[in-house]
């Protein structure tokens, strides 16, 4: 969301992640920058645990243009974060996003 | 700050409250057919039963209101009155627990954790409150206004011309809807395990809903809380989201929110009399923010920001205008504080002309470590302009960080149910 001279800028954008899943589709663990967890070295890659899912609900919307399909899940991960990620059910990839 | 919580909550409502204030003072009005009129514009506000069997309702205009019951009343409000009654039933509930939670004008949630070595079982607890409230003198309108309801639990003392309801029960929403079906005068008491029983025969509008929600609840042929639980959460959460596990959790009786008590400081006040009686807006802006930096200069005021103020005003021939706002963003700035009192001065002005003008700073929130880096500067801003140590500050954090770091944060799509497209920031240029 930037204008011509660049003076908007989107909040909240998405940030790509790497998750693995378990044999039902749920998260069981994520690859993130440290940063967003909480921690420093902020372009280190570690996969971290995921020890709860808390919740989950999904969003459709545009659908008369690009639809935009998501499954978010409100996470707890070990060390005691709590985190969003969302799964796009159209490009199946994975993201973190404060809700 | 510190808080003061408690899990078991005794809710203490009188409807109609600012009615039952003018009613309180003027007892001719009692047998008549009467009306207040709202503080923010000339139409009906609340309506005492007699008129709305007339078929009065709140929100019509006068003329309506005066077509459908030519015997009307009509009382302009005096809303420093109702405030000042409504801090007196608020004292009155402090002498029986500390942990006071004010919610609206005649709602007030009660915090009773470790008040039975005091007064013993709720039974006595609500007792207590029941006794200590009825010295406000709130009654009620008259014997057989409101229809008797059944109560689902337990009903305790019941004080008969008394217009206070009390429920009591774990966490604020059980006991909200306990005070809801409470007989006016008596209480009614939920026991812990009860809830979930106790909720399920209420009807839907109990629960915080929008119309919108509520209406598609109904088409889905929900009626009752024990209809909603009956559902499945999920699917519950498949149509409504976060807000209906919300819904469905509290209907069935899972969410004990506690009541928080907060130390709150001492009220900063700021008075400005008048010579002569003033009317003119200008004058009265530039009065309020003459008093809202007065006030910002107070000593206590340092470390804090400002969370809600009021302004009152007394007028010609003894009426009064009371305006009050709480800020979204606690702020120690002129501007954004006298910001949205300028808006509804300009929107509902007082009705006559002004003899004393008051500014109270009532509710703070404590500033954060970056906001102390601008409160030092703020000392000497309050002599050389506020503005001016902003605009250094922020020239001297782009000077140090060679970039723009600070923005507005503006709202873009606010209604957006995707995160991203809610807000934005914009480059701040003070």
């Amino acid at each position: 969301m930037q204008n011509g001279s660049d003076r908007l800028r989107a909040v909240n954008v998405p940030q790509p992640a790497v998750v693995e899943l378990d044999a039902h589709g749920s998260p069981t663990k994520i690859a993130m920058r440290n940063a967003e967890c909480g921690m420093r070295n902020s372009d280190v890659r570690e996969p971290v645990t995921i020890e709860a899912v808390r919740e989950t609900w999904r969003i459709d919307d545009e659908w008369w243009r690009e639809p935009i399909t998501r499954t978010y899940y409100e996470v707890l991960l070990q060390g005691g974060a709590r985190i969003v990620l969302f799964v796009d059910l159209v490009k199946q990839e994975w993201f973190v996003q404060k809700p | 700050m510190p808080h003061l919580t408690s899990d078991a909550v005794a809710c203490c409502w009188i409807p109609l409250f600012a009615l039952r204030c003018e009613t309180a003072r003027r007892p001719e009005l009692a047998s008549l057919p009467v009306a207040l009129l709202s503080p923010d514009d000339t139409r009906v506000w609340q309506v005492v039963p007699l008129a709305r069997r007339a078929g009065v309702k709140p929100g019509m205009t006068v003329s309506q209101a005066i077509g459908l019951c030519p015997t009307l009343k009509l009382c302009e409000p005096d809303p420093v009155h109702y405030a000042e009654q409504f801090s007196r039933l608020v004292a009155a509930l402090v002498t029986v627990s500390p942990v006071i939670e004010p919610v609206e004008l005649g709602r007030a949630y009660v915090g009773t954790d470790g008040l039975e070595g005091l007064y013993g079982s709720p039974q006595q607890i609500v007792e207590a409150i029941q006794m200590r409230s009825a010295e406000c003198g709130m009654r009620n309108f008259s014997e057989g206004s409101f229809a008797p309801r059944p109560s689902h639990v337990h009903s305790a003392l019941r004080i008969p011309h008394s217009a206070l309801r009390v429920g009591w029960g774990r966490g604020k929403f059980v006991s909200w809807v306990a005070a809801t079906r409470a007989r006016p005068g008596a209480a009614v008491i939920v026991p812990p395990g009860e809830e979930a029983k106790f909720l399920a025969s209420q009807r839907l509008a109990v629960l915080p809903l929008d119309p919108d929600t509520h209406r598609r609840l109904l088409q889905l042929g929900v009626k009752t809380l024990g209809a909603l639980v009956a559902l499945p959460e999920e699917a519950v959460v498949s149509q409504f989201g976060r807000l209906g596990r919300r819904l469905w959790r509290l209907a069935a009786g899972l969410v004990s929110e506690p009541v928080v008590g907060r130390v709150v400081p001492e009220p900063i006040v700021a008075t400005l009399t008048f010579f002569t009686p003033v009317g003119e807006r200008d004058l009265l802006a530039h009065a309020l923010d003459k008093l809202v930096d007065r006030a910002l200069a107070n000593p206590r005021r340092s470390e804090w920001r400002v969370q809600v103020v009021r302004v009152r005003a007394e007028l010609e021939h003894g009426a009064s205008w009371l305006v009050a706002a709480t800020l979204k963003d606690p702020s120690a700035t002129r501007e954004r504080i006298a910001a949205p009192l300028k808006t509804q001065l300009e929107r509902s002005p007082p009705a006559g002309a002004v003899e004393r003008l008051v500014v109270e700073f009532t509710a703070f929130a404590p500033g954060t470590t970056e906001l102390q880096l601008f409160a030092r500067d703020a000392g000497a801003a309050a002599r050389a302009g506020r503005r001016h140590a902003l605009q250094s500050a922020a020239r001297e954090i782009a000077l140090r960080i060679r970039r723009p770091m600070l923005y507005h944060v503006i709202e873009v799509q606010p209604w957006s149910r995707l995160p991203e497209r809610r807000y934005a920031l914009i480059d701040f240029e003070p």
